[in-house]
């Protein structure tokens, strides 16, 4: 077993689990963490593949939808503060 | 002599210096601990490890520069911002190096105070959140060489990495998703908001900010830094990109958030915006971070536009490349303190109805000269 193997194994086995947390998260935000540590994986991948623009505009796109993801997920999920208002 | 070859050097002397004691040991003790030493020995004085170390070696250099630079900016903040407004700023601590030393002591005296964390916050995007946006903002630095031979992603042959300023660029991006994360779990209105208005602005101004680096790649044909400030060798390019260079200081000035852009803390309107639940060296790592951003976005600017490391050669490249940065920060810091926080609804037409047309038109102006060939 190579060193890039151990590598490999470690940023695929990382992207499948965090895309498993994305479905299995309780919180909408915790499922945004794990979209955007899985997107991050998979730009990693990309540069073992020697496709640095490719990982590079992976980044670029997909962490600027992760924020309006977190957007949506704010404004569309309740939280302690409108139920303090509620009160 | 690159910065890849001296750290491989420091390296390979110190690897060789410990080995002595790995094969000592190996020769010294009875035979299955005196294999097992040799066989450490022997990883240790492997090609693989040695590289590796070196990376290490290498990143270590870079931070603690970069550490030292945003040390003085804050300096630079608040003895200039005295000067502006009329008072002394930092003054005894150091008292013969104008007051140097109170930042460090600043940061001793967080680095003592308790972490709490609210009852009610969300955990994990409270703790992660300082991480995300530390973590992003420090690999800005990888990318941005002072010169041909200083920088960390050089290889041994002294090759640079193909699409550096996009990956600066991109690292940029990362810091609204942690800033919206701090300001969620901070489980606060204010943090909320404060959060909200940041992602809003940064992603505002990003796209202006991109057009206008679009721009610089276009006329210098690459993407790789070395070959960008090669190309300005002749003519650096704020003389003819000036509208995008004007609008890509402004921007940058949005992207980290000082004064003029500060919405998302302002403190006469959010208590400290995203940052109000944050206490003791979280909190210190959110203003130190603020500072390392305005660091690489200073460097960005210079290797983008003011010509890199170009200079009369009286001084090294690498301070060439330094004072260019520091003269940006001072521009930022003057713009600071003579312009009032702009409003929340001025902020969105400023930004999209201003400079994103300013934008655009730098690119044609971009365009129009690569293609009568000037360039």
């Amino acid at each position: 077993m190579t060193w890039e193997m151990l590598v490999f194994l470690f940023l695929a086995s990382s992207a499948l689990l965090s895309a498993l947390w994305v479905i299995s998260a309780k919180e909408i935000v915790h499922s945004v963490i794990g979209m955007a540590t899985c997107f991050i994986a998979i730009a990693c991948l990309f540069i073992m593949l020697n496709a640095e623009f490719v990982a590079i505009v992976q980044i670029l796109v997909y962490v600027g939808a992760v924020t309006i993801v977190v957007l949506f997920g704010i404004m569309l999920t309740k939280r302690e503060i409108m139920e303090s208002e509620r009160k | 002599m690159n910065l890849y070859q001296f750290c491989y050097g420091i390296v390979h002397w110190l690897v060789g210096l410990v080995n002595n004691i790995w094969y000592w040991l190996g020769d010294f003790l009875p035979w299955y601990f005196g294999d097992l030493f040799t066989a450490i020995g022997n990883f240790a004085a492997s090609e693989g490890h040695l590289w590796f170390m070196t990376l290490l070696v290498e990143s270590v250099v870079v931070v603690v520069i970069a550490l030292i630079n945003v040390l003085n900016f804050l300096w630079i903040f608040r003895k200039l911002s005295g000067r502006i407004l009329d008072f002394y700023g930092p003054y005894y601590v150091g008292y013969r190096i104008g007051g140097w030393l109170q930042n460090l002591a600043d940061g001793m005296k967080l680095f003592i105070k308790e972490i709490i964390v609210p009852t009610k916050a969300d955990r994990l995007g409270f703790l992660l959140a300082p991480v995300i946006f530390v973590g992003s903002s420090l690999t800005i630095l990888a990318v941005i060489p002072f010169s041909v031979d200083f920088g960390i992603s050089t290889s041994e042959s002294g090759e640079y990495v193909s699409a550096g300023a996009l990956f600066a660029l991109a690292a940029f991006s990362i810091a609204p998703f942690a800033i919206l994360l701090a300001g969620w779990s901070s489980n606060n209105k204010y943090t909320l908001i404060g959060g909200m208005r940041s992602a809003a602005q940064m992603m505002s101004y990003e796209i202006p900010l991109i057009l206008c680096a679009a721009s610089v790649f276009l006329l210098a044909g690459s993407f790789n830094f070395v070959e960008i400030v090669d190309a300005q060798s002749g003519i650096w390019f704020f003389i003819p990109l000036f509208i995008g260079f004007v609008v890509f200081l402004i921007c940058l000035m949005a992207e980290v958030e000082i004064i003029p852009f500060d919405l998302p803390e302002a403190e006469a309107e959010l208590v400290e915006g995203w940052t109000t639940e944050y206490g003791g060296m979280r909190f210190g790592l959110f203003y130190m971070t603020t500072a390392v951003r305005s660091y690489a976005g200073g460097a960005l600017a210079t290797a983008l536009f003011l010509g890199g490391w170009h200079g009369p050669s009286f001084l090294p490249d690498e301070i060439w490349f330094l004072i260019k940065a520091y003269i940006v920060f001072t521009v930022f810091m003057w713009l600071t303190w003579s312009v009032p926080r702009i409003r929340i609804d001025q902020m969105l037409v400023f930004g999209w109805r201003r400079l994103l047309p300013l934008a655009v038109l730098n690119l044609l102006i971009a365009a129009a000269l690569k293609s009568g060939g000037w360039f």
